[in-house]
């Protein structure tokens, strides 16, 4: 026992230090302690916000979700417009790898030579540059397996428009920010481009989304506007003419082709026109949508209107007969002459051989103000209610302005002014039974009423009257077609310059309708300019009047209503009894 | 008491670790899910641009063109088509009839 040892009485252990350094520790420790506790009091109560959100900016994104550009549809539902991914190529100066190998390959795929790539890379302060914009997705792919450092992609869209130039009046085109420049994409833009959405997430470290925070907004995609515009009857329009354009040595020309009874615009097509996917060195010539933006005077297509109120007003039937002899006649001092004169004419005759002194005289024996009120009623002078940039009202005077003369002129279409759209549309007063309805370049869902102008009766005598324009001893036999019968009426006006009339300049136009009996389409045709020697509205404008009728009515799958000698050959088996 | 308290403290850690497992599965399929978006939406913007494309080759300037010099058609007159009504319709005058 004496050799176990006392460890609560070893000297070893008996403490020689003094107790305050002890209690220094615990002290020192406890305050370690508070320290701790008054960080994370601090950490966790009253700047806890501030933590959270630097948390939050570490691991969170914002990711934006764009909205798609709707897309532009005719008739049919056939595409006009749609967007396709085309991604751009930026980059960043400043941290850029000069490999002149590389860059040498990047300006081949850009499609630029490379002092034009060095000549945008040579500013080193900056940070971003465009390299090309709306580029290939196989091209972007390429320059990416590149992989140079300091040159990025970015993911953008491009508007693609299948119909090329043919439509290209009507639908226009955006610019690179998607943005509608003109036609249909800049009427509607509100419409097509939609909403981006936005979502925020959590990404890990290799930029992975792991997970969604709170609600996302989804993007609300463009709505797709559909025109009444049937594609094909467009491009059959625009070709024909194109090639009358051409072959009259022309400087423009435009066509437009109305349903007759709904409003809706089948084809609008002007040329010169442009290629929408390729817009480099465009002229004005080429952007101007002519059918909607220029005014002219009419001409002699005016004529049928006002006989019709003539006829409306019971002043004359369509067998009165009229002197037209000597085929001049003055008024107030001016005398207004026929081109070939005439003797004694009906009321057809005047408007079959487009006659000025018989339309003169109708035309002075109505009041000025009921002449008025039906050019009005018809659309001259009223802007039509088309969405569409430029459109124009043309100019058709107050009535207490008009001296006699002014009258006498404006029925044969001088004094007065308007676009070939009014004109055409204008026509459908006679196509519809004597109403006129509000044109429309969307697809109109059901029939819409019209506002009467003249009865009915008196439409379909006038629509005789522009049958026999179009038929044999009229002034338009060209307009005449296989297997619909047609009618409709030629001008060919002095085109104004200045403050008087070129001599040597003319528009050709031919405005009608088919079939005749219950019209279905209207078509004016304008050729601007015509001077390869010939240039009546019957020899340049009725022709393109003539295959674009042909070409309408049998895609509308309307039947003929003449009989056709018959080319079909029919194998007759004989029957066996 | 001590028992209790082993046994409590382990089926918290079992459940935190349980926590931390289930996190890191909702996560991977959510990776997975969202890769699956991405290439529905990829997917979707390809058929457009092949409807767009679609529609190029069918413009009616290309048909017109095939069809008059590699397939030798002509355009249909009304002198070439036979209308036909169906039966109780009112036979309008119209077209070739043989």
């Amino acid at each position: 026992m004496s050799r176990s040892v006392q460890l609560s009485s070893s000297p070893l252990l008996a403490s020689k230090t003094p107790v305050w350094r002890s209690k220094l520790i615990v002290g020192a420790i406890a305050l370690g302690f508070m320290g701790l506790i008054g960080r994370a009091a601090f950490v966790q109560v009253f700047e806890n916000d501030f933590f959270k959100r630097q948390g939050e900016v570490r691991y969170a994104r914002t990711l934006v979700l764009p909205a798609n550009r709707g897309r532009v549809l005719d008739r049919n539902g056939l595409l006009l417009a749609s967007s396709v991914p085309a991604p751009s190529i930026w980059a960043n100066p400043e941290d850029l790898e000069r490999d002149p190998a590389k860059l040498r390959q990047l300006a081949k795929l850009l499609d630029m030579s490379s002092a034009e790539l060095d000549k945008k890379l040579q500013n080193e302060d900056k940070t971003f540059v465009w390299l090309r914009r709306q580029m290939d997705e196989a091209q972007v792919k390429q320059i990416l397996a590149l992989d140079i450092k300091g040159v990025y992609s970015i993911k953008e869209y491009k508007r693609l428009y299948p119909e090329g130039e043919a439509a290209a009046h009507i639908v226009g085109f955006t610019n690179v920010e998607d943005q509608g420049q003109e036609g249909v994409e800049l009427v509607f833009q509100k419409q097509l481009s939609g909403k981006p959405g936005s979502r925020r997430v959590i990404k890990d470290r290799l930029g992975r989304v792991v997970e969604d925070v709170g609600d996302a907004v989804p993007p609300e995609d463009g709505q797709d506007i559909q025109l009444s515009i049937d594609s094909k009857v467009q491009f059959f329009a625009y070709q024909k003419l194109r090639d009358a354009v051409q072959e009259h040595k022309a400087k423009a020309g435009s066509v437009v082709v109305l349903d007759a009874q709904s409003g809706e615009v089948l084809a609008l097509a002007n040329y010169p026109s442009y290629s929408p996917d390729k817009r480099v060195n465009l002229s004005g010539e080429q952007l101007r949508n002519r059918a909607l933006t220029d005014t002219f005077e009419p001409g002699s297509t005016m004529k049928p209107f006002p006989v019709a109120l003539a006829l409306e007003k019971g002043l004359v039937k369509p067998e009165t007969p009229i002197q037209t002899a000597p085929g001049r006649i003055t008024i107030t001092g001016s005398t207004i002459t026929d081109a070939h004169p005439h003797g004694v004419l009906s009321v057809n005759e005047v408007i079959q051989k487009s006659s000025n002194v018989g339309t003169v005289k109708m035309a002075m024996q109505i009041e000025a103000r009921e002449l008025w009120d039906m050019y009005s009623a018809v659309g001259f002078g009223q802007r039509p209610q088309l969405p569409f940039p430029g459109v124009v009202s043309g100019r058709l005077r107050p009535y207490k302005t008009w001296r006699p003369i002014e009258q006498a002129t404006m029925s044969y279409g001088y004094g007065i002014s308007g676009s070939l759209f009014q004109v055409a549309r204008a026509y459908t007063v006679f196509a519809r039974d004597g109403e006129i309805v509000p044109a429309t370049l969307l697809k109109a869902e059901q029939k819409v009423p019209g506002v009467r102008v003249f009865s009915a009766d008196n439409a379909r005598a006038v629509r005789k009257m522009l049958n026999m324009a179009a038929g044999p001893g009229g002034t338009a036999p060209k307009a005449q077609t296989m297997g619909y019968s047609v009618g409709g009426k030629t001008g060919t006006a002095h085109k104004q310059e200045g403050k008087g009339y070129a001599g040597k300049k003319y528009r050709g136009f031919f405005v009608g309708m088919a079939p005749i009996e219950q019209p279905r389409i209207v078509v004016a045709v304008m050729i601007d300019e015509p001077s390869n020697g010939r240039y009546f509205g019957g020899e340049v404008a009725a022709p393109v009047f003539s295959t674009t009728v042909q070409q309408t009515l049998r895609l509308l799958g309307v039947q003929p209503d003449m009989s056709v000698k018959p080319q079909v050959v029919v194998k007759a088996v004989e029957e066996s009894f | 008491m001590t028992r209790l308290n082993v046994l409590l403290v382990l089926a918290v850690v079992a459940s935190a670790l349980a926590l931390v497992h289930s996190q890191y599965e909702s996560r991977r399929l959510f990776m997975l899910l969202e890769a699956e978006r991405k290439e529905a939406a990829r997917l979707e913007v390809e058929h457009d641009r092949l409807q767009v494309e679609r529609r190029a080759q069918a413009t009616p300037l290309r048909v017109e063109q095939i069809a008059r010099q590699q397939l030798q058609m002509r355009m249909v007159s009304p002198a070439i088509t036979q209308y036909v009504n169906p039966p109780g319709a009112p036979a309008k005058g119209a077209g070739a009839q043989p």
